[in-house]
């Protein structure tokens, strides 16, 4: 393994001068760089590992929260653990999570005052050098440069666009600028060389806010971090412009913020087509991850408008029929974490608008997040013989007066034109 | 004295009738019998019958498996014979009546009779099959979303129309084989009346779906119409196929609506997967022609379903507690 590292590091060292300097930054700062593993009780075997860097003398250790998400949820089920530059394999303690930004602080036991990374005072300038640090599929802590590219645009909450290769197991690990001073965290990446991290800011504020006064239960702090971001989410998205767009004879209702991304279809060009349609969807560009079988935070809006003059009316509303039927919810949960769906539909005319809808909404409650709940609405028109419009939304982990304000809205935007 | 014997089968049904005049009747295998019964369980001469001049005297032969009475472990010897006995000789059964023997009461034919064979008329049952192919026929049109000729509908439809007259062909069947009545046209006349009405209150049923919310009670009522058709329809197959009584008949239909509806809904029950993460809900929709209602407006409907907060809450608590 050493050796392989060790080629890397040569290869990078001819290519540039950037990769000398990696170097330098790498052996300054291996002592506080761990792998963090999550151990499985039952089979005394890792089930993930990413990677934690230390940021207090007294061994506060930052990872990700899916890195530890498995403790987080099942506390009996796992322990962490850490891994540090000199082999030594100790247990850790959950302290406090940021779930929204995929953060978390873990403890570690210490005999005496340790190095740690120092938090950056402020945001890099566009395309400064950054060094992130990992251990990339259990391959050995490396170092990787690259550069700042400003927030991500299309992000609610708010992401590093960073040039470089982050592998899955560099996770938790932090992204440094010249003076080894973190700007970020590695969270995921997109394909070829575009990786995300989160703003060291972020951080800050959870370690600020851990320093002040430590989260009593992790449940209860995560509750309330989904509970305060639906809000904010949802106020903004009512808050902002609603445009409403022709889609068919119907208009439909976009949201015009950055961070909600629109595309559309259609089979326009096949002319022998039965049935003209047309399709739009809206969705979020993220999701709240809370265990690798449940996500949350996801928001999608959907219209289809299908027209046909060569078939019956009794017909096309039959196929289109199939459509409600392919109701799903935009999210994944369990059994463990979520209700099944209760329903209520209705033929419904909004006052102020011309369309006449069989409109059905459907909710599930979270289990371990009270007041907490998935939402998904679906209407399909039913007051032209030839030409119909369905429009659909979901949103998951949203409260109810957000989620029924937000139903409002949606039902009185959407209408022909 | 006359007597009067009967060859029946184990179930009591008429096998062949004798009435014999003399005092002395011989039956057996034989062919010297007055009766021949080709059961090779019978002896050659099994059983003799005689007029004492005041009563009947039965007589086994000393047969090999010798001639029981009815309920009886005791071989038949000297046995004074009272009208309406029955004797199992071998594996048939012979039964001893006398001309004073009481019948039961003549049945006049009800007009209910005179409706049944109506569905017998061939005008019936052609008019009747050809709405049934219509309807199958249109329905496998709406369930096709490409465009299909006249004839891809109509090879599936004829198949469909000719499938479904198994039921009452094989009704017609199982009676003419018990001795009754086939009456295959009667049969064929009722099940296709009753085979449109199924697909009729149907529609009917997603007609009234289409046209309530979710709010509506009492729907669970619609949900036995077709329950009682299939009834109506088996208790008029059993009444022209077979003859049984009243309470029998509605028996053997309640057993197989049972059966059907039971069954199906068993195996509903058992492909229903222990968590659902797709919502259920009733997804008619249909022509704006077929709808009737009027609609509420978004605050109503807001308001409705905020009602399924409270309702997921009390459940997602339950399933805590556990």
């Amino acid at each position: 393994m050493k050796a392989i590292f060790a080629l890397l590091l040569m290869c990078f060292s001819t290519l540039s001068f950037a990769a000398e300097q990696a170097e330098e930054i790498f052996k300054q700062l291996a002592p506080s760089l761990y792998q963090i593993r999550l151990i499985d009780k039952a089979s005394g075997e890792k089930s993930s590992i990413g990677s934690g860097f230390q940021i207090s003398s007294s061994g506060l250790i930052a990872t990700n929260y899916h890195v530890i998400s498995g403790f987080a949820r099942h506390p009996n089920k796992y322990k962490i653990e850490y891994l540090d530059n000199q082999g030594n394999q100790a247990p850790l303690t959950l302290k406090s999570v940021d779930v929204i930004n995929d953060l978390a602080i873990v403890q570690r036991e210490v005999t005496a005052e340790m190095p740690f990374f120092q938090l950056a005072q402020q945001a890099p300038t566009k395309g400064e050098e950054l060094y992130s640090l990992g251990n990339p599929h259990d391959l050995g802590m490396i170092v990787v440069p690259g550069t700042y590219n400003g927030l991500k645009n299309e992000s609610f909450n708010d992401r590093i666009h960073f040039t470089g290769s982050v592998n899955s197991g560099m996770s938790g690990g932090p992204v440094v600028n010249k003076n080894t001073e973190v700007v970020g965290i590695n969270v995921a990446t997109s394909g070829n060389q575009i990786g995300f991290l989160v703003p060291h800011d972020k951080l800050l504020e959870l370690y600020q806010a851990y320093k002040n006064s430590p989260p009593e239960s992790i449940e209860q702090q995560m509750a309330a971090q989904l509970m305060q971001n639906q809000k904010k989410l949802i106020t903004t998205i009512l808050n902002s412009d609603w445009q409403l767009k022709p889609l068919g004879r119907g208009l439909i209702p976009t949201v015009d913020v950055p961070f909600v991304r629109c595309w559309g279809e259609s089979n326009s060009d096949k002319t022998d087509a039965q049935i003209m349609a047309a399709v739009a969807n809206c969705d979020l560009d993220e999701n709240t991850y809370i265990s690798s079988d449940f996500f949350t935070g996801s928001l999608e809006m959907e219209y289809r408008y299908m027209e046909s003059d060569k078939i019956g009316s009794t017909k096309f509303y039959h196929i289109f029929e199939r459509q409600l039927n392919q109701a799903a919810p935009g999210n994944k949960a369990g059994k463990d974490d979520v209700t099944e769906y209760q329903c209520h539909h209705d033929i419904v005319t909004p006052n102020s608008s011309n369309i006449k809808n069989k409109a059905v909404f459907c909710t599930r409650a979270y289990k371990d997040f009270p007041a907490l709940y998935d939402v998904l609405y679906i209407a399909i028109s039913v007051d032209h013989e030839q030409y119909a419009l369905l429009s659909h939304f979901t949103i998951s982990g949203v409260a109810q007066e957000t989620s029924l304000a937000f139903l409002a809205k949606f039902m009185e935007s959407v209408s022909w034109k | 004295m006359e007597i009067i014997i009967e060859e029946i089968s184990h179930g009591h049904k008429l096998l062949s009738r004798h009435k014999f005049a003399s005092n002395n009747i011989s039956i057996g295998r034989g062919y010297d019998n007055d009766i021949i019964i080709s059961d090779p369980h019978v002896c050659a001469d099994h059983l003799q019958l005689h007029f004492n001049g005041e009563h009947w005297l039965v007589n086994d032969q000393g047969s090999i498996n010798g001639s029981y009475l009815e309920n009886s472990k005791d071989n038949v010897i000297q046995h004074q014979v009272r009208s309406g006995d029955i004797i199992t000789i071998g594996k048939s059964q012979v039964r001893f009546v006398f001309p004073s023997h009481p019948v039961s009461k003549s049945i006049a034919i009800s007009p209910f009779e005179g409706l049944i064979n109506l569905a017998r008329h061939p005008m019936v049952v052609a008019l009747s099959m050809t709405l049934f192919a219509f309807i199958g026929g249109w329905i496998i049109n709406l369930n096709n979303v490409n465009e299909v000729s006249l004839t891809q509908i109509l090879v599936p439809t004829i198949g469909l129309t000719l499938g479904f007259a198994l039921w009452p062909a094989g009704i017609a069947l199982v009676s003419h084989l018990t001795k009754h009545d086939g009456r295959f046209w009667t049969q064929m006349g009722i099940s296709y009346i009753f085979f449109n009405l199924m697909w009729l209150s149907d529609i009917f049923e997603n007609i009234v779906h289409f046209n309530t919310s979710s709010n509506a009670s009492m729907l669970w009522l619609l949900a036995i119409v077709p329950l009682l058709l299939a009834f109506c329809l088996f208790w008029l197959n059993c009444y022209v196929g077979f003859h049984m009584t009243l309470k029998r008949r509605s028996f053997v239909s309640l057993c197989l609506v049972l059966l059907l509806f039971g069954g199906s809904f068993i195996v509903q029950l058992s492909k229903q997967p222990d968590f659902n993460p797709r919502p259920q809900f009733d997804t008619t929709i249909m022509s704006p022609a077929f709808l009737f209602t009027p609609s509420s407006d978004v605050e109503s409907f807001v308001s409705d379903s905020a009602k399924l907060f409270e309702k997921v809450t009390k459940e997602a608590a339950e399933d805590n507690k556990e």
